[in-house]
């Protein structure tokens, strides 16, 4: 029985280099290592074109080449009669090989020509196993458990707090993950900000991707999972990307120095992006095909209960709003807020912007003018200062985020929930509220 | 006039190498294998290319006197690459220094790449696959020899007859 392209996954990972020979018109053999060798679906694979070479001068005068890969737990040799379709120079299969290159130019000594210029299609004609007699490598561990696994531990949550942890912390027991992001799409849809995390000194919570930057920021924009397997030295896809404004204050993320192995994921439920998963780890070629796919649908599952946690009914708004009892007595926390980004700084430490910072100001504002400590979603989507955009379910990320990034950095303000929907600003010091 | 290898490149062909030889079938289809080893003749004007008979039978079968040839030589540790071509490779008679030179080829190559951390399993089956009991020598005098190291300078002639 014949090999099929799916089988050989493993072999397109590009830790064993694959080799393309070409002829040329007058019959001279090429043979050429590949750079990377890419699966697109069952029939059809992609070569990376990063310059002109006299693989590519061949493939164009006459278009069929033989492809042999090798598995990397066996050293079982596969060759691959390919058809050349077309070369895409944009588009999600493009932009994936592009990320995915960094990385391999890095295993393979490219660093400086990593730059692609063309994703180029090849249809899959035949294959055949050189040595069939060859022990196959040791057995992968099942995805589909691991995705099994992860689906247990995430349990039932209707709390979007709640279940970002507990989307992050069911990576480790099931995937073996120990460093992972969880990042949400902003109101503007043009950069990420980070929810939560695990496995870093600093949560990083609110540090900012921009889309289109670095491998989360790709995989936000092209929606697709972007998975890479060795170290790269190409800055663009290290995903310590400043966000998109360099010169604002910001939150770095929280990421490894040296990812060996990285993967984002798409958040998506039905047409819409929430957010990106984002793991990593020091190993090199940690995250197969396989475990793509099932973090592709853990995505796909966790979008939908994002989603769903957005729709659920909030609690009346309080009948009587509370008066808060006068923080202890101390020096005052000096905050001052910043109305052309919404940045609120403590003590001259920043703290957050966006609608996040908008938020905490319209809070302290109003408890500072009535005392009062008890709010709710409704009033706030009502709220003609709040930059928020139509939809409303973005605003209780935005809580959560503002929530922890205060229990991070400054205690002494906090938001306690107070029921679906509702919360209480808790004041541990006095505050000398400044605009300005 | 075959054009000959210089000391270093010579070196390098005999060592802890990656070795895969392509020519084009009679039907028009470039073919490929994985040699088993590399030997340079003393005025290092030619080459002999070990292949397992059965691995490379479609490349054996394209061998001919006006027919073209091409090796791809590339060390794992450093990347660098060569790459030969030349015409009218033929099968020579296999020696005992070919079978020598064939089980020394196995073990280095499994050596570097274990030292680069390739799993034992990928080493065991290196040495499986590059032990063939059905080998076969092929002789090839390289009319030209590129420069093949990943870059933009890939492709560069550093030779020709």
């Amino acid at each position: 029985m014949k090999p099929t392209l799916e089988s050989l996954r493993p072999c397109l990972d590009g830790a064993v280099p694959s080799v393309v020979a070409t002829s040329a018109p007058d019959g001279t053999p090429n043979v050429a290592y590949a750079s990377q060798v890419h699966y697109v679906d069952g029939e059809h694979v992609a070569l990376s074109y990063q310059f002109f070479s006299k693989t590519r001068e061949n493939v164009l005068a006459h278009p069929y080449a033989t492809v042999q890969v090798v598995e990397p737990g066996s050293f079982r040799h596969y060759r691959l009669k390919v058809h050349y379709l077309r070369t895409e120079t944009s588009g999600p299969l493009f932009e994936y090989m592009k990320a995915q290159l960094a990385g391999i130019a890095a295993q393979t000594g490219m660093e400086k020509v990593f730059v692609l210029r063309g994703a180029d299609l090849y249809r899959v004609l035949d294959i055949e196993a050189v040595d069939p007699q060859l022990p196959p490598a040791p057995p992968r561990p099942d995805a589909l458990l691991r995705l099994r696994h992860a689906l247990d531990h995430l349990g039932v949550s209707d709390d979007l707090a709640g279940l970002a942890d507990r989307a992050l912390a069911a990576l480790s027991p099931a995937f073996g993950i120990r460093h992972a992001l969880l990042t949400m799409l902003d109101e503007s849809g043009a950069a990420l900000y980070t929810l939560a995390s695990i496995g870093y000194a600093a949560s990083g919570v609110g540090a900012e991707v921009a889309l289109g930057e670095g491998i989360i920021g790709v995989a936000a924009r092209e929606r697709i999972p972007v998975r890479i397997n060795y170290r790269t030295g190409d800055y663009a896809y290290q995903a310590a990307i400043r966000g998109a404004n360099s010169n604002a204050p910001g939150i770095p993320l929280p990421v490894l120095a040296e990812a060996h192995s990285q993967i984002a994921i798409p958040l998506a439920h039905g047409d819409r992006l929430f957010g990106v998963l984002y793991a990593e780890s020091e190993q090199d070629a940690f995250f197969s095909h396989a475990d793509e796919d099932a973090l592709v649908v853990y995505g796909r599952h966790l979008a939908a209960l994002i989603a769903q946690s957005a729709c659920g009914p909030e609690d009346p708004e309080p009948a009587s709003v509370q008066t808060a009892p006068p923080p202890a007595d101390g020096t005052p926390l000096i905050v001052r807020y910043f109305a052309s980004d919404h940045s609120v700084f403590i003590d001259n430490d920043y703290l957050i912007r966006g609608v996040a910072g908008s938020i905490l100001w319209a809070l302290l504002q109003e408890n500072a003018h009535s005392g009062r400590c008890d709010f709710c979603n409704r009033e706030l989507r009502r709220d003609p200062r709040l930059p928020l955009p139509d939809f409303g379910d973005n605003l209780e990320t935005r809580l959560i985020l503002l929530q922890r990034r205060l229990a991070e950095r400054c205690p002494d303000i906090a938001l306690e929930k107070t029921g679906r929907g509702r919360f209480r600003l808790v004041l541990g010091r006095q505050l000398t509220l400044l605009s300005g | 006039m075959p054009v000959p290898l210089n000391s270093e490149q010579t070196a390098f062909l005999q060592g802890p190498v990656s070795i895969n030889v392509a020519a084009t079938g009679g039907d028009g289809w470039p073919v490929v294998c994985r040699a088993q080893g590399c030997t340079v003749a003393r005025d290092r004007r030619s080459v002999t290319l070990l292949l397992s008979a059965r691995q490379a039978s479609a490349v054996l079968a394209a061998l001919g006197p006006n027919r073209a040839i091409a090796a791809v030589f590339s060390r794992p540790a450093s990347h660098a690459t060569l790459q030969i071509k030349g015409r009218g490779a033929a099968r020579v008679p296999l020696t005992a220094a070919h079978r020598a030179c064939n089980a020394r080829y196995s073990n280095q190559l499994g050596a570097e790449l274990g030292n680069l951390g390739y799993g034992s399993e990928l080493v065991q089956g290196l040495k499986q696959m590059l032990s063939a009991s059905d080998l076969v020598a092929v002789r090839l005098s390289p009319d030209v020899i590129f420069d093949q190291t990943p870059g933009p300078e890939a492709g560069r002639v550093l030779a020709r007859a």
